[in-house]
């Protein structure tokens, strides 16, 4: 692992990501982000690799199975050195664990069996016998649990969406108190990278439905209008 | 142990400005590369940046002046204040030049996506400096009594 000032022209040369929320697009592209990334010493750029592979969406899509996602996380939490690292990791798995519980209570099945692999970290068992609670008893824990719970139980994907990647958002900047221009501030930065990628996503995607909406609902009316104009 | 006494006397005016080196060393290259970096991310103000990473090779000129200032034959008498003065202010202009670094470096990281800041976040770096001054001024204060 490198010094607390080992990365400090890399760092420099990285625009700031701004407010999760207000942002419109990431603050540069993910070629021009790479391009930056290589001045990486090697061995930290294959630790900033597993850990993007493993928090990448696509990862959980190509491997199928939640024991199949947990046996990819306990393999990339063994090949890793840095405790800062396993945290950041620990920490988002989690995250999803609940979200994973929250939306397979929303489908109406029951509690994880004992015994079954399907999520990871500290919480599993103690979720799976709290099944009952909104929360399930974690809303220490996780204090955004219970809206969530409401959001995902309203069907607003939306809302629901942007409550986690706030929560991803505050918790990477949480982690990153502290790191301004050593290794763990690039981890935190490509990170937030990513959730920043996610967003814009997800912002154009309901952008673009909004769209197509609302174009039928006008051509829909513009049928009517000639319709009445027809009649009239 | 005359000899060694002789030795941390001429330890300590060397030491003053090999260690203020050290620290301008260590600051100006974490403020360059931050410069360096702020460059790729901008499209001016190149010389601003440049001009805020080499602040910290101030520590290196206090170190020269203590240097001189200490500079006398060496005896046995006043071997330990020499030694005492150079050293510890030394380490402190070491330290200052590198925490002024890493400050130049937050300022310019700063200023590159806000401009408005650029005064306003040179200002640890200047108080890094401050104490520094402090560092250097006491030095040569204390080094009038040493015995020639």
């Amino acid at each position: 692992m490198s010094g607390p000032d080992a990365y400090v022209m890399l760092l420099s040369s990285l625009p700031h990501h701004g407010a999760l929320t207000r942002t419109k697009q990431t603050p540069l592209s993910r070629l021009r982000l790479n391009a930056r990334l290589k001045v990486l010493a090697p061995e930290d750029a294959e630790a900033l690799g597993l850990v993007e592979d493993l928090l990448s969406w696509e990862l959980v899509q190509k491997l199928g199975s939640d024991a199949e996602v947990v046996r990819r996380a306990k393999q990339t939490m063994a090949r890793l050195d840095s405790p800062f690292l396993k945290e950041i990791l620990r920490q988002r798995l989690e995250l999803r664990t609940m979200v994973a519980a929250l939306r397979r209570r929303r489908r109406g099945l029951p509690a994880p069996r004992s015994g079954e692999i399907w999520g990871f970290g500290r919480w599993t068992n103690h979720i799976a016998h709290n099944w009952g609670d909104s929360a399930f008893g974690l809303a220490r824990v996780f204090p955004w649990a219970r809206e969530a719970d409401r959001l995902i139980k309203e069907d607003d994907a939306y809302g629901f969406e942007r409550l986690i990647l706030e929560e991803v958002w505050r918790d990477l900047g949480r982690a990153g108190e502290g790191h301004t221009f050593d290794f763990e501030a690039v981890v935190v930065y490509v990170l937030r990278w990513n959730v920043v990628e996610r967003w814009t996503a997800y912002n154009e995607a309901t952008a673009k439905e909004r769209f197509v909406g609302l174009v039928e609902a006008g051509m829909s009316q513009a049928g009517d209008l000639f319709g009445e104009a027809a009649n009239g | 142990m005359n000899e060694l006494v002789i030795a941390l006397g001429w330890t300590g005016i060397y030491g003053v400005m090999a260690l203020s080196a050290i620290g301008s060393v260590i600051g100006c290259t974490l403020a360059g590369q931050s410069a360096i970096g702020a460059m790729l991310d901008t499209d001016g103000g190149y010389g601003r940046y440049l001009g805020v990473s080499v602040m910290p090779s101030s520590n290196i000129i206090y170190g020269i002046v203590v240097m001189f200032t200490l500079n006398r034959e060496v005896t046995a008498e006043n071997a330990g204040a020499l030694f005492g003065i150079g050293v510890f202010a030394g380490i402190a202009l070491l330290y200052a030049g590198l925490m002024q670094g890493r400050c130049c470096a937050s300022a310019i990281n700063a200023s590159k996506e806000k401009p408005e800041v650029f005064g306003v976040s040179l200002a640890p770096a200047a108080i890094v400096e401050g104490f520094a001054v402090f560092v250097f001024v006491f030095a040569l204060v204390i080094s009038g009594g040493a015995p020639q």
